[in-house]
């Protein structure tokens, strides 16, 4: 029996969560839409959305995700969450200064039979840069 | 737009909100209000400024800080648009709503100075409408330096 769309955008978190991509990836269908539009991508794949955890999961090794809220509606599961870390190595272009980040998030998934079929992701790219002591959006590697 | 099988009480939330972006859309502020509590709750999540010795932050209720930051778009960007993508409900009167909102700016908008310039910006939007049918929670998420970049207003404040 299938899962219910919440139990498997539980199980992406739980696995995002504990830092394990793959079995977070292990849900999320192969033909799967992935908008982040803080960073651009539009009706991007697979490999953008795994792309995507491993670097929040490499640069930030003490990551932690907080799921504040889950907003169960049919096929569509959203979540808010917050993503807390402290950076460890360059992270979307912008240079390792060891900062603090605490980030508000919400993500916006599609489930269809088990799998996750599309997701969208929003955050403040601007509160992203505040924290990771960013000054200008037009050159973010420069300290 | 897609919009979930509903029940009565999702499809009469999921209405009550369709209402509001109808009314944000004739910039009929009071129009919006009204279709909320007097104690709604209001929260822009990336609306944040950062000062020496404090932080604003976009939360507190529609009739204040909501109220507020509306007109104030209005006012900088007099042709603002909003398009509904998707409004999801379900029946515990949560609604869930992918738009654009955009425009094209005539005054200074935050620290933004205006240069005339458009922006187009993805916006995901949380409501919950209670069992009156009045949006008693109004949060939404985007990002803030999008629109700055479109606006010309490249630096991090």
């Amino acid at each position: 029996m299938d899962m219910t769309p919440e139990q498997t955008v539980q199980a992406f978190l739980t696995a995002f969560q504990l830092g394990d991509v793959e079995t977070a990836m292990s849900v999320v269908g192969g033909s799967v839409q992935a908008d982040v539009f803080p960073l651009g991508v539009r009706a991007g794949g697979f490999d953008d959305l795994r792309g995507l955890l491993g670097e929040i999961v490499a640069a930030f090794p003490d990551l932690r995700v907080t799921v504040l809220n889950v907003i169960p509606t049919g096929s569509v599961v959203t979540v808010e969450l917050k993503v807390e870390g402290t950076q460890a190595r360059d992270y979307l272009g912008v240079v390792n200064q060891e900062k603090h980040l605490d980030l508000d998030e919400a993500w916006r998934f599609t489930v269809a039979a088990g799998r996750i079929t599309a997701v969208g992701v929003y955050w403040c790219q601007g509160q992203l840069y505040r924290r990771l002591a960013v000054k200008r959006v037009d050159q973010i590697a420069i300290v | 737009m897609t919009t979930t099988d509903m029940t009565s009480r999702s499809r009469i939330a999921a209405q009550v909100v369709s209402d509001f972006f109808g009314a944000y859309r004739r910039h009929d502020i009071e129009a919006m209000v009204e279709k909320c509590t007097d104690n709604a709750d209001f929260s822009y999540v990336p609306f944040e400024l950062w000062g020496k010795q404090r932080v604003l932050r976009g939360d507190g209720k529609v009739r204040t800080i909501g109220k507020v930051i509306w007109t104030g778009l209005i006012n900088s960007f007099p042709n603002l648009f909003n398009e509904v993508h998707s409004v999801d409900a379900n029946e515990h009167g949560d609604v869930v709503v992918t738009c654009d909102i955009g425009g094209t700016q005539q005054i200074a908008w935050a620290l933004a100075a205006p240069q005339g310039k458009k922006f187009r910006e993805p916006h995901l939007f949380l409501f919950h409408v209670d069992e009156s049918g009045l949006i008693d929670k109004v949060k939404a998420y985007w990002n803030n330096a999008g629109i700055n970049t479109q606006l010309g207003h490249l630096e991090v404040d």
